[in-house]
């Protein structure tokens, strides 16, 4: 069973954040780590912003995952620090774009993980709710993110099943691989969607009126923490801005 | 006027993943730069097949609107930046005229309207032109000088509008495949 996207129900994470708080941790750092220019402060202010996730992934009992994460940004951020300036210039330029990338991408990619799998389904929807998000985005949305993981396990199964029969790569029409590849995977997916939208239904999804919700989200201490931190990735930026003149 | 509700919306997410799912995996021949531009040749064609089977399960108006919408977010989110939601919602909702106009059982006109959503994936490709300084300083960390310059190389500005026509006859292209697809497969399986 592939690991679910906005389950049903959590499985035991200690430190219990409101999904706007991961949502406002996502993009401040994909504004200051992906899309950052890295001057004066900010480049010590981004490993602060790089804990974040860290933290999260412990307290939600990722070990592996943790311990990944450290060896890669922290790992590229030695690099890119103390190393990389002595390294002669051909290595040199592989090794900066290397960096470079898993740099950047790492903290974001961590992050927005987070926030699909340690989200439930009912937080995600009362979060966005209290966004005024409109429910015609909300719903199809928050299908579409329970469906990847049943679309990808579908197409893996399938293509096992082809290669068994010889159908991959290296077949003589190349038509043919396609087609037997979605045919069936379309088909188990439009199955499990009606199974989807019964079950639904007999929730009540298809009633006229306000849906109430179990949710209890809110903004606690961890969140306005976790705010705070986020809050001086901007003051710091534009403190960096005014110093440049 | 009857309003979309819990069904449609299950769909819409279903078909969405399923179509996201497919362009993904034909699109990422795209690391390969001389083949970004077919990138607007081979999405249309492939995605006509999960596209040909949502049209006909669709009897409201509005919902290949949300559809693009959706495709934008996740364009956005997987970093092919912001203008697919603009291109999304435009041909989107365009589709949905033209599928409305025919009353939703009309098979030529949705091959027809296959091509017309296919356009949206020009949003992939303005960046490139429209802001190309940018689009390559973004690029140079990511992906190293040479990537960049052969790129920009491939991406004149005259391409957008070839882009454009070339999204829309594979498009209706990908809409006959799909259609046959569909005649042969989904119709005597009774899921249409």
């Amino acid at each position: 069973m592939a690991k679910e996207l906005l389950a049903s129900c959590r499985d035991g994470s200690s430190i219990i954040l409101d999904p706007r708080t991961k949502l406002a941790v996502l993009i401040t750092i994909s504004i200051f780590i992906l899309g950052g220019s890295y001057e004066g402060i900010m480049q010590y202010y981004i490993i602060i912003l790089a804990f974040i996730p860290l933290i999260l992934l412990l307290s939600s009992g990722k070990r592996k995952a943790s311990v990944i994460y450290i060896v890669i940004f922290g790992g590229s951020l030695c690099l890119e620090l103390f190393i990389l300036s002595m390294l002669p210039s051909p290595v040199n330029y592989i090794a900066v774009t290397i960096t470079g990338i898993l740099l950047r991408f790492a903290p974001g990619i961590v992050m927005g993980y987070l926030l699909v799998t340690d989200t439930t389904v009912s937080e995600f929807m009362d979060a966005m709710d209290k966004l005024h998000m409109p429910r015609f985005i909300t719903m199809p949305m928050s299908v579409m993110f329970r469906f990847f993981p049943t679309v990808a396990e579908e197409w893996s199964c399938i293509g096992d099943a082809m290669k068994m029969r010889g159908i991959g790569l290296g077949y003589r029409r190349a038509g043919h691989i396609l087609e037997y590849r979605l045919v069936p995977m379309m088909i188990c997916s439009v199955r499990i969607g009606e199974e989807l939208s019964a079950a639904a239904l007999t929730r009540g999804l298809g009633g006229p009126i306000k849906r109430t919700n179990v949710c209890d989200i809110g903004f606690h201490i961890q969140d306005i923490f976790i705010l705070f931190v986020c809050a001086g990735a901007y003051v710091a930026q534009i403190y960096v801005l005014i110093t440049r003149g | 006027m009857n309003k979309l509700q819990g069904k449609d919306f299950i769909n819409i997410g279903i078909f969405t993943a399923i179509y996201f799912i497919v362009i993904f995996a034909v699109a990422s021949i795209g690391f390969i730069p001389i083949f970004i531009p077919l990138i607007s040749v081979i999405v249309p064609l492939v995605g006509g097949i999960p596209m040909m089977l949502f049209f006909s399960k669709i009897r409201k108006f509005g919902m290949i609107t949300v559809s693009g919408l959706l495709l934008g977010i996740i364009m956005l989110i997987t970093g092919m930046g912001y203008w697919c939601i603009l291109t999304g919602i435009v041909f989107g909702l365009l589709s949905d005229l033209a599928l409305k106009a025919c009353g939703y059982k009309n098979y030529k006109r949705e091959i027809l309207t296959h091509g017309l959503f296919s356009m949206w994936v020009i949003g992939a490709f303005i960046p490139i032109v429209v802001t190309r300084a940018d689009y390559y300083q973004n690029l140079l960390p990511g992906y190293g000088e040479e990537y960049a310059d052969t790129l920009m190389s491939y991406m004149p500005d005259w391409i957008l509008p070839v882009l454009l026509a070339a999204s829309f006859i594979s498009g209706i292209a990908g809409g006959i495949i799909g259609y046959r697809i569909f005649k042969k497969h989904f119709e005597r399986a009774g899921i249409a």
